[in-house]
């Protein structure tokens, strides 16, 4: 149990992100929940990958001694380059929300536009 | 009403999760053979001392080609929100 609080603190902090999500009204909160979600799917594949007492897999001026997985470590550039394009096309989205509605409260753009 | 089911839906899905979680080693995953053949070859085979670097371009740069699909169409996606109307 006490070693996997790395694990159970990036369970808390994804549970955080679906709570947003969940129970905000706001379209900009909501989007700031999807990204607190993708910091925690980032951490647990960094986290997955980690091996003790494991060096960075650089070989340029590397001590002996054992490297951290890489791979996880390439899917997660692979993984904040396409969140932080999916996070600017949702704020696009909820720019256009303002402009047609006035409001980003989804109580207000729930109702068709006359 | 619904914020009851949403507060009930959080807190199952947090459960779901830990009890996933609990079950994973920290600091010893286990030995997979491609990790340990990136390792161990990607400063002979793509001549790069960052291996990490190594697996995004080399190794997996088919995978890279298509997040930079996703990341044109992201760009595509905003820049079309964001041309002028005729309209209004």
């Amino acid at each position: 149990m006490i070693e996997q609080i790395p694990y159970i603190a990036i369970v808390l902090l994804a549970g955080i992100g679906i709570a947003t999500i969940l129970l905000k009204k706001n379209v900009i909160k909501m989007i700031m929940g999807l990204a607190i979600i993708e910091g925690s799917v980032n951490l647990f594949l960094v986290t997955l990958g980690y091996r003790e007492g494991g060096i960075a897999p650089i070989f340029t001026d590397a001590p002996a001694g054992v490297m951290v997985l890489p791979t996880v470590q390439a899917m997660t550039v692979t993984n904040i380059v396409i969140g932080f394009a999916t996070t600017a096309l949702l704020l696009a989205f909820a720019m256009i929300l303002y402009r047609y509605y006035g409001s980003v409260e989804t109580n207000h753009i729930r109702r068709l536009r006359e | 009403m619904r914020r009851q089911i949403s507060i009930i839906v959080v807190v199952l899905m947090v459960l779901m999760l830990g009890v996933i979680a609990t079950g994973l080693s920290f600091g010893h995953p286990p030995d997979h053979p491609m990790d340990r053949y990136v390792i161990m070859n990607s400063q002979l085979e793509s001549g790069a001392n960052n291996v990490v670097a190594a697996v995004l371009f080399d190794y997996r740069g088919l995978d890279t080609l298509g997040e930079a699909v996703v990341l044109f169409t992201a760009a595509l996606g905003t820049m079309l929100m964001f041309r002028k109307r005729e309209e209004e």
